[in-house]
């Protein structure tokens, strides 16, 4: 377990940016408590600076996993979110996408959303931008990127796809060996 | 009185010194080893091993001190000394043969020449004292001006003519031209193929050049297929860093970022577009801007329509 170094850092920011823009102030600048980011076997961790001092007895090899995991660092050096972040993406998520009852389990199997399960896009959101996805009753079931803009997005066909799915809680499940 | 009986009672209870074997043993006194080349005995090796291994070894050894015993003493306080003979057992070597030196630039030129070299004995000898003297070291004879104590000064010396010190600094020019050769020869035998040492020298020069801006390269752009150069090691902040100073960091971290972020904006629109709009609108309205540009249209065509 470390600190990320300032590549590290600067890697995860700008992968958080893409969904909740300027307000990671908000997860580093917290008002409860004291809050850090902790890289161990490459996944990178967002705990309290308490768990993380007692996380510091155990040895590498005996540690888990601590506070949230966020994503992980790919071999060639590229973050990747996972699921479990997605409680801190919904929580300051800039552009939303709502998506009717019918489309909540294609999504939750891993598809991509599909113009007929769209129900609520947020206005103005920009083509490739990082969207969290909520059912029709707000509940955060996973994220994705937009491939289209919301202004493109009205001359398409049903069976189009509007986000690309990255993420969806259905993980949870699917892979649960190799997530945490 | 017949003592055949008790002397026969006597030997039985020792073995005899002389070892016979078929074939006999190989005994090497100066390595004060011995080789035995018979055969095993099947029999007695299956039968027990133990007592089989001991006779074998004590042949081999009683072999041994027959030797050592025929060998030439030399008496000493302790007691008679046995004279070993060089030893015959050829060893193999445990290391390989030292590489010939590589030769200097003088030999390849006397060998090129057909120079034969000639040893110089150290002592030399002298005509005045009539006697041998050392060529270099202490009072050698390379030294005979230096360490006079009273030299001759020719008619047109400066007034500051120093003999003394005139002839030391000859022979300390002399030996630092030797080490100065010697380090040639020395670097000219490391050196292999021009290639590689001109190689090796770009990756030094590389290296350098890249810690030698003022952030030690640190803020440097990282170019396409560059290598991270070898030999740095990596650092980490302590993990039990405080929280405070973490946070600290990361919103600087966050607020570069944003500035960098800006910096991308402002110049990406030039790499599409050929034209430098603003410019363009400067030149237009002769440094008035865009505005008045705008107004002047009008203004034309208000007099075009009162016309």
């Amino acid at each position: 377990m470390r600190p990320l170094t300032e590549d590290e850092s600067k890697a995860v920011f700008t992968k958080l940016a893409n969904y909740i823009g300027k307000n990671i102030i908000h997860l580093i600048d917290r008002p409860d408590e004291r809050y850090c980011f902790r890289l161990h076997k490459d996944r990178v961790y967002y705990a309290t600076e308490t768990s993380m001092r007692l996380a510091i007895s155990v040895a590498r090899p005996s540690l888990v996993s601590l506070g949230t995991c966020f994503g992980k660092f790919t071999k060639s050096g590229k973050f990747k979110l996972h699921i479990m972040a997605l409680d801190y993406l919904a929580q300051y998520a800039k552009y939303k996408v709502w998506i009717k009852p019918n489309g909540e389990m294609p999504f939750l199997y891993g598809n991509h959303v599909l113009k007929a399960h769209l129900g609520r896009i947020t206005e103005d959101t920009p083509e490739h931008q990082g969207v969290v996805i909520f059912s029709m009753s707000d509940v955060p079931l996973g994220f994705g990127v937009t491939a289209r803009s919301t202004v493109d997005t009205r001359k398409l066909d049903p069976t189009a796809i509007i986000v690309f799915h990255q993420a969806d809680v259905g993980e949870y499940l699917r892979d649960e060996e190799t997530l945490f | 009185m017949d003592v055949s009986n008790i002397l026969a009672s006597h030997a039985a209870k020792f073995q005899t010194t002389n070892v016979e074997k078929d074939i006999a043993i190989e005994v090497d006194p100066g390595y004060l080893t011995t080789a035995d080349f018979n055969s095993i005995d099947e029999e007695s090796y299956k039968w027990n091993l133990e007592e089989h291994l001991q006779s074998l070894a004590r042949d081999g050894t009683q072999a041994l001190i027959n030797a050592l015993f025929s060998l030439p003493t030399a008496s000493s306080p302790e007691g008679p000394i046995a004279q070993l003979p060089p030893p015959t057992t050829e060893l193999p070597r445990a290391k390989p043969l030292p590489k010939p030196k590589p030769p200097t630039k003088w030999e390849l030129f006397a060998a090129a020449k057909g120079i034969q070299k000639k040893k110089k004995e150290k002592k030399e000898w002298d005509e005045e004292r009539q006697e041998w003297v050392d060529r270099w070291g202490k009072d050698g004879k390379n030294k005979q001006v230096e360490e006079q104590w009273l030299t001759e000064v020719p008619h047109n010396a400066n007034i500051d003519h120093d003999p003394r010190k005139t002839a030391r600094e000859e022979r300390k020019a002399r030996v630092a031209k030797n080490e100065k050769q010697r380090l040639q020869n020395l670097a000219r035998a490391a050196e292999t193929t021009p290639q590689e040492s001109r190689k090796r020298d770009i990756e030094r020069t590389l290296v350098q050049a890249r810690t030698s801006t003022a952030s030690m390269g640190r803020f440097d752009k990282q170019l396409e297929g560059e290598k991270k150069p070898r030999g740095i090691k990596r650092k980490f902040n302590p993990t039990e860093t405080s929280a405070d100073d973490e946070r600290k960091a990361s919103l600087a971290l966050l607020t570069r970022m944003e500035s960098d972020d800006k910096k991308m904006r402002k110049e990406s629109p030039r790499e599409g577009n050929i034209v430098n709009v603003r410019k363009a609108v400067r030149h237009a309205s002769k440094g008035e801007g865009a505005i008045a540009l705008a107004r002047k249209g009008e203004d034309g065509k208000k007099r075009k329509g009162r016309r």
